[in-house]
């Protein structure tokens, strides 16, 4: 019986060794029915070339690790199944950040806009001797939004940060700004809307709704920014 | 003396991403806004020809009647209406319609498909 093999071309670039990146082809067995392309990934790692570079951590779609651009749109390796994939499967770093080594990207900057948004509670008032609590229906608020794993595959797919990155806050931290905005227990709403009323670091989102297509947590990152521009609406009022 | 440090290559983006519905509808939107500028530019020196200059209106009708200057008035038609169509999308969704995941990629196929449809008629009607 013919063994199943999956193609893949995939990203290298060694800053050591390489001075430009290229792609590389490997062919890899299907092991098993259902098997993920981080499975595929994995054995390249340990049984063809040990060089391949790739974060990834949980394995299941939870620590958001192993985002990366797979035939042409972003998603997570690890809970990406290979069947169905057009062959060879073409797979290169999230795009528009500076690559490290292969599939590793620096996300400094990610991080660095997902802090600007302050994601935290600020509430002045003293702390209650248990916890702040909110009705069921203030918490159904949050669904949509909690859930963001910060895997980079949103604010990656959007060619508005590719462009202006350094000024628009992207898809993720802006829905991370809509999700303490929306937060009943926060009471910073004036001070987080001032900072994100800015030509740049909310209005530079043109509606291309790549982030809500490549989104693998099924997350609306388009809604959450329309949210925000509405609130800020409001308050003009 | 350690080597000087290399300056990390971008990740390949535009290239390499693939087109989705919405981000075409999108593109689209910018592009015919751009071509209804053309469109709208042209039409106000028509006007002024109309009200001033008998040659010029004598030459910018036949150009009109050029091959150049149909494709020019199917290229502006369509974009009339795909900028309509589409602007009508937007509306809707700054409005809080249409948000949900599939109805927002459902809109953008049908904005396109509209103009698709303002295309062929243009094209027939010229």
């Amino acid at each position: 019986m013919n063994e199943q093999v999956i193609q893949l071309d995939i990203y290298r670039y060694n800053p050591e060794k390489d001075d430009e990146p290229r792609m590389q082809h490997y062919e890899v067995p299907l092991s098993k029915k259902g098997m993920k392309l981080l499975d595929a990934l994995n054995h390249i790692k340990w049984h063809i070339d040990g060089t391949l570079t790739f974060r990834r951590s949980c394995g299941e779609g939870v620590c958001g690790s192993d985002g990366m651009n797979i035939n042409g749109v972003n998603g997570l390796a690890c809970i990406t199944p290979v069947e169905g994939l057009k062959q060879p499967v073409q797979i290169r770093p999230l795009p528009g950040m500076p690559v490290i080594r292969d599939l590793v990207v620096d996300t400094t900057h990610f991080f660095d806009q997902y802090r600007s948004v302050k994601p935290w509670l600020q509430n002045a008032r003293p702390s209650p001797e248990q916890e702040r609590l909110q009705s069921p229906a203030e918490r159904a608020e949050l669904d949509g939004m909690y859930e963001c794993i910060l895997c980079g595959c949103c604010t990656a797919s959007c060619p508005s940060w590719w462009w202006n990155g350094n000024r628009f806050l992207g898809p993720a931290a802006l829905l991370q700004a809509d999700r303490w905005l929306k937060d009943s227990r926060d009471e910073a709403d004036n001070e987080r809307l001032d900072q994100l009323e800015d030509s740049f670091r909310l209005y530079r989102c043109h509606q291309i709704m790549n982030c809500m297509d490549a989104c693998p947590k099924e997350l609306n990152p388009t809604k959450a920014i329309n949210d925000i521009r509405r609130r800020l609406l409001l308050r003009r009022r | 003396m350690s080597p000087p440090e290399r300056k990390m290559p971008l990740s390949p983006r535009l290239a390499v991403y693939r087109w989705r519905a919405p981000m075409v509808a999108s593109l689209a939107h910018r592009v015919s806004g751009l071509i209804l500028i053309l469109f709208i530019l042209f039409f106000l020196c028509f006007l002024h020809a109309v009200n001033t200059e008998g040659m010029l209106f004598t030459q910018l009708q036949e150009w009109m009647h050029s091959t150049v200057g149909q494709l020019f008035l199917w290229l502006g038609g369509a974009s009339l209406m795909y900028h309509w169509c589409n602007g009508l999308r937007f509306v809707l969704l700054d409005a809080g319609m249409g948000e949900q995941r599939q109805s927002m990629r459902t809109s953008a196929r049908l904005a396109l498909a509209a103009g698709a449809v303002a295309l062929l008629l243009m094209g027939v009607w010229l």
